[in-house]
């Protein structure tokens, strides 16, 4: 085949959705971003499972970023301008960041067991 | 052969196969190091894993850090123990998931100019922290048991 068949190459103004899907998707490795996306929702979900026994208002504060990260995933994939990327991490890392405040303040301020009986209360 | 202009070249390392520039065919600068380029795809995804990666195990020490301080029965004599050992995997796991964002940047700095990747901080920083608090972790247990 000649190599400088001009309708075989990708022109650099041409949109990327276009392109042949294994072009831009060797090896599946768009499949598995999206699966560690979803692996980080649900690390969120779990976290605020956690904290949801023991604060309620900050527990359902960090659930809330388990769709929110679900959701980004889901766009995260598409092939988009370097800055949404930057912008879409940077939610992730505030979400985090914020969750870990919580978990201070609720670590200070929440009620502590005082002995093994209160998390393994005994019965009869 | 359809693939030999289209499929972006395979991994080769930190030189060969940084961008999708096709075959150095058309602009001379996608070859030349230093130049901005867009990235292969495959190699923005993986960074992209990896800070995710860096971030669940922010989470998980986030958790580990709120486990030990509500969960955990206090130790006799040493009423702060739980406090000493799990506030700091709480602010580690905060610091894990701010650092990871900037080497995403910097990695993707570096796969935009076809440079080397800058060496990684955050095994050292994950290392040397969890080993401290593991002293630290003996430290209280050995104090709860003498007093």
């Amino acid at each position: 085949m000649p190599a400088s068949d001009p309708q075989d190459r990708d022109p650099p103004d041409r949109d990327p959705q276009d392109r042949d899907p294994e072009d831009l998707d060797p090896g599946l490795a768009r499949e598995r971003t999206r699966l560690a996306w979803a692996r980080t929702a649900i690390a969120f979900a779990a976290v605020g499972a956690v904290v949801v026994r023991k604060d309620v208002i900050d527990g359902l504060i960090v659930l809330a970023g388990a769709p929110l990260i679900w959701a980004m995933g889901r766009f995260a994939v598409r092939k988009k301008r370097p800055e949404q990327a930057s912008a879409r991490l940077l939610v992730v890392t505030v979400s985090v960041i914020v969750t870990a405040v919580l978990a201070t303040l609720v670590a200070f301020l929440g009620h502590s067991p005082a002995s093994l009986d209160q998390i393994f209360p005994r019965h009869g | 052969m359809a693939c030999h202009h289209r499929c972006p070249r395979p991994a080769t390392g930190a030189g060969g196969g940084a961008t999708n520039s096709r075959d150095g065919q058309g602009d001379p600068g996608h070859d030349t190091p230093g130049a901005e380029t867009e990235p292969d795809p495959r190699f923005t995804l993986a960074n992209e894993r990896t800070f995710l990666a860096w971030n669940r195990t922010a989470l998980a020490l986030v958790v580990a850090g709120l486990g030990i301080v509500q969960l955990l029965p206090p130790f006799p004599g040493v009423p702060w123990g739980r406090h000493v050992l799990g506030v700091p995997l709480i602010v580690l796991g905060a610091t894990v998931a701010g650092t990871a964002y900037l080497e995403w940047r910097r990695n993707q700095v570096a796969l935009r100019h076809r440079r080397a990747l800058p060496r990684s901080v955050l095994p050292q920083v994950l290392a040397a922290t969890i080993g401290g608090i593991a002293a630290l972790a003996a430290i209280v247990l050995l104090v709860s048991a003498v007093r």
